[in-house]
């Protein structure tokens, strides 16, 4: 028996072994109660903003209706956000608080698949959700009031945009969370990076701190999702600075989960 | 079969293992037996991947372990039970585990029942006792139906069932040619299951050699006795051969004869007893003894001693 068993380790290509790791990473992220309540808040604060600015504007006399909803929701991701990055990033960091970080390496202990797969579900289901949700907020909107409009076209860029805010953050979560592989250390370097520090640092009206802020993920957050003009920032600079935050996290991540011993 | 080759391991000041090299065969039971801090625990999750070893290195069927595809298929393994996600039920962690592996998800139904961990799989593990948590950790080791299984400590907090069933599994698994690795720092924990003894001490090799070979350098077994007469008992197990000590009120210890030998020799002299007794040797002592040169193993070289016996 054990001779046919040691005989040859069988070997899995690459695509079927990763594939496997997402799919029990998926049973992992569902199988724990934290993520359905960061995805339940995010949904309550989406859907819940959408009415309201839904009844809001159809209480207004001044709205003269057929404005599209689109640039209205948007703005909700910025609260919303840190409910899918807290998904996103739990789904790292649990399992160092909890020990589960033991077994998920025994299981598969190729570090570099292990962190692909939990990262890449993570992110992938925070965007998701995002994109669902938004879409879900002007609807609601729409509904509340149905003057506003949904333009397809425009509706299609909102929601690449919120893509690409959403996935970027919760990417940044994850390499957070896996460098830091604590909750709560990595749930306060997220808010610092894409809240916190992006609105204080300019406050001191130095130029360099506000070149700083600039270059933070927040800045690019904000400008992707307000759509405003800020002077010394473009869509290609903004979306720049998210993606190199989140490669960068990740890479540190990375970095940490394949050198360091694991406990 | 797990080879370890000079292996070491060092955490920043703390040499936890040094220069370890020793085999585990199939088809027995090994067990790996050291004081606390001894580096047990290391030198096994070295061998899991989990540590990186300072130096040496550590194979499972002829490959490291992160190597592995499918490690469970070939290397089940219970190190902290703890360890696991309080947040899901013992069946979500074990499915999990099915996934990763490529395993059919019956064999979670299969090792659930194989565990006795019955209804409690649907409970969610923060609620396990220590026993329920290291039954689902076995669960998860003998999920692929692996040639290989190491267990750290599994007998700890486990009541007098649980001890009982965990040694005969080690047994069955050994029985049906698997490589079986079990630590422990009692060597009565694992002197009637384990066949070979790996003896660690301070992450050096201490011995590497049966369990009755080690019993044996340690003076042999002891037993204890209390009766009424050791003045004249005494004198009776001494013409048979044994060292007699006397160590209390009425009591002797005896070295060289069995417990029922000892038994015997008192009703031959008619001698009623009021006490008979095996004496455990704790590995503590083993180990003392082992290091302090008293006995034969002293002045050996840590190298294995077993493959030439
Ligand atoms: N992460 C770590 N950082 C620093 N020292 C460590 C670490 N892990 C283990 N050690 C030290 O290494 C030595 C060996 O520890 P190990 O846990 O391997 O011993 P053990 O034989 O399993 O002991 P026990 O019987 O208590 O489980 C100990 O001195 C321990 O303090
Ligand atoms: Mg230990």
């Amino acid at each position: 028996m054990t001779a046919t068993r040691t005989a040859g380790a069988a070997r899995v290509p690459l695509p079927r072994l990763l594939a496997r790791t997402c799919a029990a990473e998926w049973t992992r992220l569902w199988t724990v109660r934290t993520s359905w309540w960061f995805l339940l808040a995010a949904a309550v604060v989406l859907v819940g903003l959408g009415t309201v600015a839904g009844v809001e504007s159809a209480g207004d006399p001044a709205q003269s209706g057929g404005d599209p909803v689109w640039a209205g929701v948007t703005v909700f991701v910025m609260p919303a956000q840190f409910a899918l990055f807290g998904l996103a990033l739990t789904a790292v960091t649990s399992d160092h608080a909890t020990g589960g970080i033991v077994p998920a390496l025994q299981w598969t202990p190729r570090r570099g698949v292990l962190l692909l797969a939990r990262a890449g579900v993570a992110v992938a289901t925070a965007t998701a959700a995002g994109v669902v949700l938004v879409l879900a907020s002007a609807l609601a909107a729409h509904t509340a009031h149905p003057d506003l409009t949904l333009p397809v076209g425009e509706g299609l860029d909102a929601l690449g945009t919120v893509a690409l805010v959403v996935a970027a953050g919760a990417a940044l979560g994850a390499g957070l969370g896996f460098l830091l592989r604590s909750t709560a250390g990595a749930l306060v370097a997220v808010f610092l990076l894409v809240l916190v520090l992006p609105l204080v640092l300019p406050q001191f009206g130095l130029a360099w701190a506000t070149s700083v802020a600039e270059a933070l993920p927040g800045s690019g957050a904000a400008y992707l999702l307000f759509g405003g003009e800020l002077p010394g920032m473009s869509r290609a600079s903004s979306v720049t600075v998210l993606l190199a935050w989140a490669a960068g996290a990740l890479l540190l991540g990375w970095l940490r989960l394949s050198r360091s011993d694991v406990r | 079969m797990i080879a370890v080759r000079g292996l070491t391991k060092r955490y920043g000041t703390v040499l936890a293992v040094d220069d370890l090299t020793f085999d585990v065969e199939p088809g027995k039971v090994t067990g790996f037996l050291g004081p606390n801090g001894a580096g047990k625990s290391t030198t096994m999750r070295a061998v899991l991947g989990l540590d990186r070893p300072t130096a040496g290195t550590a194979l499972v069927n002829g490959r490291p372990y992160a190597a592995l595809d499918e490690p469970l298929r070939e290397v089940g393994a219970l190190l902290d039970p703890g360890a696991v996600h309080p947040g899901r039920t013992g069946r979500a962690h074990l499915r999990i585990a099915a996934r990763t592996n490529g395993l059919p998800l019956r064999r979670v139904d299969e090792v659930v029942e194989q565990a006795g961990l019955g209804a409690a799989a649907r409970r969610r593990i923060g609620g396990y006792s220590l026993g329920m948590r290291q039954r689902l950790g076995i669960a998860a080791a003998l999920l692929g139906d692996p040639g290989v299984l190491l267990f750290d400590e599994p007998v700890n907090g486990l009541d007098l069932d649980g001890v009982r069933w965990i040694r005969g599994l080690l047994r069955r698994l050994a029985d049906e040619g698997r490589t079986v690795l079990v630590s422990s720092h009692l060597l009565s924990e694992v002197e009637q299951t384990a066949e070979r003894l790996v003896v660690v001490g301070r992450g050096r090799l201490v011995a590497d050699t049966t369990t009755e070979e080690l019993l044996r350098g340690l003076g042999g077994r002891r037993v204890r006795v209390r009766c009424v007469r050791p003045d004249l008992l005494a004198p009776a197990l001494r013409r048979r051969g044994a060292t007699v000590e006397e160590v209390g009120d009425a009591e002797l210890q005896v070295q060289g004869l069995s417990a029922e030998d000892v038994g015997e020799v008192a009703d031959s002299v008619r001698v009623p007893l009021h006490h008979l007794s095996d004496v455990q040797q704790s590995l503590e002592e083993a180990y003392l003894a082992l290091t302090a040169g008293s006995v034969e193993f002293a002045g050996q070289d840590p190298v294995p001693t077993g493959a030439d016996r």
